[in-house]
């Protein structure tokens, strides 16, 4: 499959640069935004472009290279009672360089359903408006919602379809249909996973240790927001790579609901009087 | 932890650290930096663009006057720095594409709808990147100062201010002191969730001139001189000012 | 009218030595077969009203659809042949959100008529090379309804792939009648209260069934509401105050 792509792509590519070729062969050449009926990217002019991407960019975090890309994150969604709770940092670094403390890593796919972004943000940001765009084609076809379920399994299909090719996105999908509250884990390897509760990123392991002690099904929602806001605090507290604010949503009945936006520093020093931040 | 990823880091991966790969693919070598600076400032009613024109090439200075601001329409103003001819071709496909908007949707394009174009267009290049950070700068619909930040693969987040390129690590701080007023008692705040800066227009010009003048002191890939671009409800403005060539 | 037709109207790509394209104008012909459909533009937004031909008591009124979304701020009714109307509308709704996902922004109404019109001479082949999509042209019209920055619009889109705006504008086997009657009462200044009225009225004088909530469909496109379709109870109440 991974060489399919490849050639096909490379073909275009070896044509001319890409680009030009891309746009002197495409029928509907006046407007870009009719080119993404079907998606189509370029590829560098080599035998192994995932090598080629893996030698100049750092997507991974796991090595220095020439492009760097913004990444690093905690991120985290846990289903219980009355719904789903989602909870994020917002630091995105590129290399040691913090290069933003912003970041929008809670994706609004649609009015009910939400997506998380760690990994590359670009890869994360760009499949998950694509998967945006695919929610809103089956509703119009289909009249209803698409279940949480279908949702993750397009998202899931579309970034196998890559594998191999150096992108990464670990990303939790979650939303109300007619189930219920649905939260699903879906990676750039193709994994896909329906559970109750995940964290994903380089800070996840601190999340996970505040998130398991706190969990419970039945949970109010009041805790089940403040377990989420103090996992993401604790997690960038540990983790250099996450920090900034922790964005907190919650999936109700009815979509998403925005909760909160709050400043790491203000946290701190609402939770240091706990044992557990005074004595680190 | 990956403490790699920490260590200083050395001006990019050539072939020598995978000396495997080396045979294969050291042929293939697309990318050169050539160094420059540049950042935007939205404010409540203006955009300012700024850039410096030296283009170097690891210790050699190839020219004094690069000039890597692009104007695309009356209200938005594209500014590059990385690669000149991936920068270059940025700019040129940005406004092929907004010609076409033009004559398909026979209206002018918003500063918006060509943010988000342009994260799509360097998202096309996702296996292929160019190497080339961009920031884009102009006035929203409301007639707002807008700016748009953008990792080389087209991460996107609109913001107050924003540096990039080689002095990035130089000017952004000094930003986020002088214009976002951060973490300083006693004076109000702007947040990167503000869309604009809560500074006149004069104020601003002086921030981005001592900003340049500055880094120009402290990075050897910034100098020569500076192109300003000053986007208000009237259009775009050129300024030009020499900084220090050495 | 079709006295030369002789053999000129057997391909769809040949056109007769009067230069006229027999296929296409008979595409044409077929929308006068159609259900009627109307659509007005008013001052706060655009009026789509189309009749359902429900033959038989054992027909289910609610499975004709002949007013469909294609987006938030923009909807099309249909007359001629349905099946044709699915490509057609399905095309729309994928540039509709093709144009949302690179731009951030509502597609303007003008641009997807333009994309319908785009996809209406794909019985041929295209300049730049695209193969030919379809063995015929489409033998259906759309009346294409939406809001945007330039306020409501209302557009007729033909298998000729020509597209026109209209102020008010009746399609399918009551057209003539019903074009009369709007042209007799359009004015500039309607707004949708009036136009559902008008539009209803101009339905039943053309209609050959007796005219109820059953056997029509109504929507709209405003600023605020976006497209919606007129409910039951709604349309029974229009119904009703006739």
């Amino acid at each position: 499959m991974l060489s399919d792509i490849v050639a096909q792509y490379t073909q275009d590519s070896t044509s001319y640069h890409g680009d030009l070729a891309f746009s002197s062969s495409n029928a509907w050449q006046g407007d870009v935004a009719k080119q993404f009926g079907q998606l189509s990217f370029d590829l560098p002019n080599t035998g192994n472009p995932a090598e080629f991407l893996h030698q100049y960019t750092d997507v991974k975090s796991d090595h220095d290279a020439l492009i760097k890309l913004a990444h690093g994150t905690t991120t985290l969604a846990f289903k219980y009672a009355d719904g789903v709770v989602i909870a994020t940092d917002s630091r995105a670094t590129q290399g040691s360089v913090i290069a933003s403390q912003s970041v929008k890593k809670i994706i609004e796919i649609n009015p009910y359903l939400l997506g998380t972004m760690a990994g590359g943000a670009a890869d994360c940001a760009f499949w998950e408006r694509e998967l945006g765009r695919r929610c809103r084609l089956y509703e119009l076809r289909n009249k209803e919602r698409i279940s949480v379920a279908a949702a993750s399994k397009l998202l899931g299909n579309m970034v196998y379809s890559y594998k191999g090719m150096g992108l990464s996105m670990g990303t939790m999908v979650s939303g109300w249909d007619k189930t219920g509250p649905n939260l699903y884990y879906v990676d750039n390897d193709g994994t896909r996973l329906k559970g109750n509760l995940f964290s994903v990123g380089s800070g996840s392991p601190f999340a996970y240790g505040v998130l398991d002690r706190g969990y419970d099904h039945e949970l109010q929602k009041e805790d089940a927001l403040e377990l989420g806001k103090r996992s993401i605090y604790h997690a960038t507290h540990r983790d250099a790579f996450s920090g900034g604010y922790v964005r907190l949503f919650h999936m109700n009945e009815d979509g998403w609901e925005f909760i909160s936006l709050t400043d790491m520093d203000d946290l701190h020093w609402k939770y240091t009087g706990d044992a557990a931040v005074t004595a680190s | 932890m990956d403490f790699a990823a920490l260590a200083p880091s050395a001006n990019s991966v050539m072939p020598s650290v995978h000396p495997t790969s080396q045979a294969k693919e050291a042929a293939f070598s697309p990318y050169e930096d050539h160094g420059g600076t540049n950042l935007a400032i939205a404010g409540a009613d203006f955009c300012v663009i700024a850039s410096d024109t030296r283009q170097s090439n690891g210790y050699h200075i190839n020219t004094r006057f690069a000039p890597k601001t692009f104007k695309l329409t009356d209200k938005t103003v594209l500014t590059t720095a990385g690669c000149q001819p991936d920068c270059n071709m940025v700019a040129t496909r940005v406004r092929q594409h907004i010609e076409w908007y033009k004559y398909t949707h026979n209206r002018s394009i918003s500063t918006a709808a060509i943010a988000q174009m342009l994260s799509i267009m360097l998202y096309q290049k996702r296996f292929f990147p160019y190497y080339d950070f961009n920031i884009l700068g102009g006035l929203d619909e409301e007639g707002r100062g807008a700016v748009y930040s953008y990792d080389s693969i087209g991460s996107m987040e609109r913001v107050p201010c924003q540096c990039c390129g080689s002095a990035s690590a130089l000017i952004q701080p000094f930003l986020d002191n002088q214009v976002r007023n951060k973490n300083q008692k006693g004076k109000e705040e702007v947040t990167a969730f503000d869309p604009v800066a809560k500074l006149s227009l004069e104020t601003t010009l002086k921030i981005v001139k001592d900003a340049f003048t500055s880094a120009t002191e402290r990075d050897i890939y910034t100098g020569d001189s500076l192109q300003i671009f000053i986007v208000t409800r009237d259009g775009v403005e050129e300024q030009r000012y020499p900084l220090k060539r050495d | 009218m079709f006295l030369t037709r002789s053999e000129y109207d057997r391909g769809v790509n040949t056109f007769s030595p009067e230069g006229r394209l027999f296929q296409v104008e008979y595409a044409l012909e077929a929308i006068k077969l159609g259900s009627t459909a109307i659509g007005i533009e008013t001052t706060d937004g655009v009026l789509l009203a189309v009749e359902k031909r429900v033959t038989s008591g054992l027909l289910v009124a609610d499975s004709i659809e002949k007013i469909l979304e294609i987006d938030h701020h923009l909807g099309c009714a249909m007359s001629g042949l349905t099946a044709d109307s699915r490509t057609m509308i399905d095309h729309a709704r994928v540039e509709a959100q093709n144009h949302h996902f690179t731009y951030d922004e509502k597609i303007p109404v003008e641009s997807v008529t333009q994309a319908v019109c785009d996809l209406a001479l794909r019985f041929g082949e295209g300049a730049e090379g695209e193969k030919s999509i379809m063995s015929r042209p489409f033998g259906v019209a759309l009346l294409v309804a939406g809001c945007d920055e330039r306020g409501g619009q209302l557009y007729l889109a033909d298998p000729s792939g020509t597209y026109t705006r209209y102020k008010a504008k009746a399609i399918g086997a009551g057209s003539e009648g019903a074009q009369t009657e709007l042209q007799e009462e359009y004015y500039d200044t309607i707004t949708l209260a009036e136009a559902e009225a008008l539009a209803l009225k101009v339905l039943k004088q053309v209609m050959e069934e007796k005219l109820t909530a059953d056997n029509i469909q109504v929507a709209a496109v405003t600023p605020s509401l976006g497209f919606h379709v007129y409910s039951q109870e709604k349309l029974q109440t229009v119904v009703d105050s006739l």
